[in-house]
């Protein structure tokens, strides 16, 4: 009888009672809030939904040794998030993006390319905040990243620049990808007026087959010759769109935009969840960067906006004019940012539909951000 | 010809895949007579050494190279191919003893270094060169000949004229040197200038591309469809279409509605895609794995 309550006691040293810490139970808690978020709310589901469970995965106590944590060498969630670790997720996801995208909106409106410039300030604005802050130049730098509003790219340049911080700007970033509607709208109005909430834009032109198959092509070569540093995302985002428009490859564009892309979401967004270890999570570092990532995203809210209002200054055509209220999609976040526009759009005028338009800056952001993170890297990893 | 250019293509592939490996290696530093402070060898003897360093970023098997003194005789001293050891990581060196017998084990060679004579490396071919380096007539005892890469990409290594103090297994050069980030938080304190150029970079890449696409595409686009008479749809005027929405936009009130209609507009006005009759715009249904009766049906058991 003595030798079961001793195993009995030894056993509670194993559970989860006896490790826990209160750090455990907040993470768990925000944990929850995700998944709450993503099925209430239906904010970005798709990576809520994993992180949200990788969050409670990773931080359900624990007896040290087991060889069972996300940090232990060797074990499940330690393999799986070496995809994360060694940026071999964010490049595959890139190839699903690609496959996924139609650039049409992109390539009837090239003006519309610069906007996605302009919003990439966000990262910018972020990293000398960042440096004010005390943050080294490559921690700073990945910091700055979360500006692009691409979860993907801030995975894989903050796995290359500050592999320490990459749990907190992972989740940073993809918390507000899915809080774009209640961060850029408020800053949309703001700085718009109803005149120019009010401007209908042409209707795109149609796209030929041709120039969707040759935009992949020298939009790559063009973007790794200036950036080469980006490669892996470059690189993949054109290859999936040119399996997507060649029209000779369905089957391999279908499985990167399909299967492919979906494993390596489920997988990122747990093992990226899972990486937020309370121990490792709650910091002051952690807090700093969640804001410092909130201000990226209002700093390329702001720049994306303000720039397609001087874009108009200089067009004198007013048929020709942009909405400012496309000028958020700038920043990446596919395709949440353009159906922000959208949204905004039609609530000052119902029939003025912004989607088509928006969807330009926002792949134009994709690609932007892919750059700068390529910029970033060089200078600074 | 199919056959023959792939031929070709493998044969190229080859040959880079070989480029990417045992080339990479350089001789980096040589020292033929060593003082009282020099490294032992294995057997506890000083003599001199040969440093080999791979200057590439992927790690380099040099099994079945040679490494010789003499131009006439590349075969001269095998390095073992049994030896699993003989795999250089990306950047590192590994040092060869010149004990005069490579009997002595994996990391000794057949000849004995002095001054004036030049080490070569010769690919497992047992022809091709990879590298060499002579060592200076005049070199004093207890230094060493060393070669370093001032160039960022460190690929181009060059023999330095003053004898260096030797360091052998050891990288050249500055081996505590600042990493990228802390020279920039020497040079940029407040990150102005990466900002600055960065966000110049950014827009410069997207402004060709912006160039490129509007003068190759957009304009030619737009001048042809100034010059060309719009597209008039026959039996199908676009106030008939315009009518058509506004009724059912006034009978519906569901966006799946106002989606499908203006999907099968914009196909019909800009892609023809559409069946026979004039006037009537379909919307065909199109079964998927999803709802289809006949996949989701179950089979009865017999």
């Amino acid at each position: 009888m003595e030798h079961i309550f001793e195993s009995l006691a030894q056993f509670w040293e194993y559970t989860g009672f006896a490790n826990c810490s209160w750090q455990n139970l907040v993470m768990i808690g925000i944990g929850l809030i995700f998944i709450t978020l993503a099925i209430v709310k239906e904010w970005e589901p798709m990576l809520l939904v994993p992180i949200g469970f990788g969050m409670i995965v990773g931080n359900i106590p624990m007896f040290p040794g087991l060889n069972i944590g996300v940090y232990e060498d060797g074990s499940v969630l330690n393999i799986l998030y070496q995809g994360v670790k060694q940026g071999w997720y964010p490049p595959l996801i890139f190839l699903g993006i690609g496959a996924m995208t139609d650039f049409s909106a992109l390539i009837s409106q090239p003006r519309l390319i610069l906007i996605g410039a302009a919003a990439q300030m966000g990262i910018f604005g972020a990293y000398l905040l960042a440096l004010a802050f005390g943050f080294a130049p490559n921690e700073a730098g990945a910091i700055g990243i979360i500006g692009g509003a691409d979860g993907p790219t801030a995975i894989f340049l903050s796995s290359k620049l500050a592999p320490d911080l990459m749990g907190a700007i992972a989740v940073s970033a993809y918390s507000y990808m899915a809080l774009v509607p209640v961060i850029q709208k408020p800053i949309m109005l703001l700085l718009t007026n109803k005149k120019e909430r009010l401007i209908r834009m042409p209707a795109p032109r149609v796209v030929s087959k041709q120039e969707k198959i040759i935009f992949p092509i020298v939009g790559f070569l063009i973007t790794a010759f200036i950036v080469p540093s980006g490669l892996p995302l470059l690189g993949m985002l054109f290859f999936g769109n040119l399996l997507k428009e060649s029209g000779v490859t369905k089957r391999l564009a279908n499985t990167a935009s399909g299967p492919l892309i979906d494993v390596v979401t489920t997988l990122i967004g747990l093992t990226v969840g899972a990486s937020t270890q309370a121990d490792k999570f709650i910091t002051l570092k952690s807090l700093l960067i969640f804001g410092l990532g909130l201000l990226s995203f209002v700093i390329a809210t702001t720049c994306g906006v303000l720039f397609v209002k001087l874009m108009n200054v200089f067009i004198k055509n007013p048929a020709k004019k942009i909405n400012p209220l496309i000028g958020n999609a700038g920043v990446s976040a596919v395709p949440d940012s353009a159906r922000v526009s959208e949204t905004v759009g039609r609530e000052i005028d119902p029939s003025n539909h912004l989607l088509m338009h928006a969807m330009g800056p926002n792949v134009a952001g994709v690609i932007g951000s892919a750059v700068a993170a390529g910029i970033l890297l060089s200078f600074l990893g | 010809m199919r056959k023959f250019l792939l031929t070709v293509l493998t044969a190229l592939s080859a040959l880079a895949l070989h480029a990417q490996n045992v080339s990479d290696l350089i001789i980096s530093e040589a020292l033929a007579q060593p003082d009282s402070t020099g490294i032992l060898d294995g057997y506890g003897r000083r003599g001199g050494w040969v440093e080999l360093y791979n200057k590439s970023t992927g790690t380099v098997n040099y099994a079945g190279c040679f490494l010789t003194d003499d131009r006439t005789q590349l075969r001269k001293s095998i390095i073992p191919k049994s030896d699993n050891r003989t795999k250089l990581g990306p950047r590192q060196v590994v040092l060869f003893y010149c004990s005069g017998n490579r009997h002595d084990g994996t990391f000794y060679t057949d000849f004995t270094l002095a001054p004036g004579k030049t080490v070569y490396l010769v690919s497992n071919d047992g022809r091709t060169i990879i590298d060499s380096l002579q060592i200076p007539a005049n070199l004093p005892v207890g230094k060493s000949v060393a070669k370093l890469a001032p160039d960022i990409r460190q690929q181009e290594f060059a023999a330095q004229d003053q004898p260096a103090i030797p360091s052998p297994a050891i990288l050249n050069g500055d081996r505590n040197a600042a990493s990228r980030g802390e020279l920039m938080k020497e040079r940029d304190p407040h990150g102005w200038i990466l900002s600055v150029t960065s966000v110049s970079v950014v827009f410069s890449a997207l402004a060709i591309l912006w160039f490129l696409f509007w003068f190759l595409f957009d304009r030619r686009a737009k001048k042809k469809a100034e010059h060309k008479p719009a597209k008039v749809v026959k039996g199908t005027p676009d106030a008939e279409i315009a009518a058509a929405i506004a009724v059912a936009l006034d009978m519906e009130d569901s966006g799946d509605v106002y989606a499908a209609i203006a999907t099968a507009v914009h196909l019909y006005l800009t892609e023809c895609v559409h069946d026979a009759e004039p006037g009537i715009v379909t919307i065909t249904r199109k079964e998927s794995a999803w709802n289809n009766k006949a996949l989701t049906f179950r089979k009865l058991p017999r």
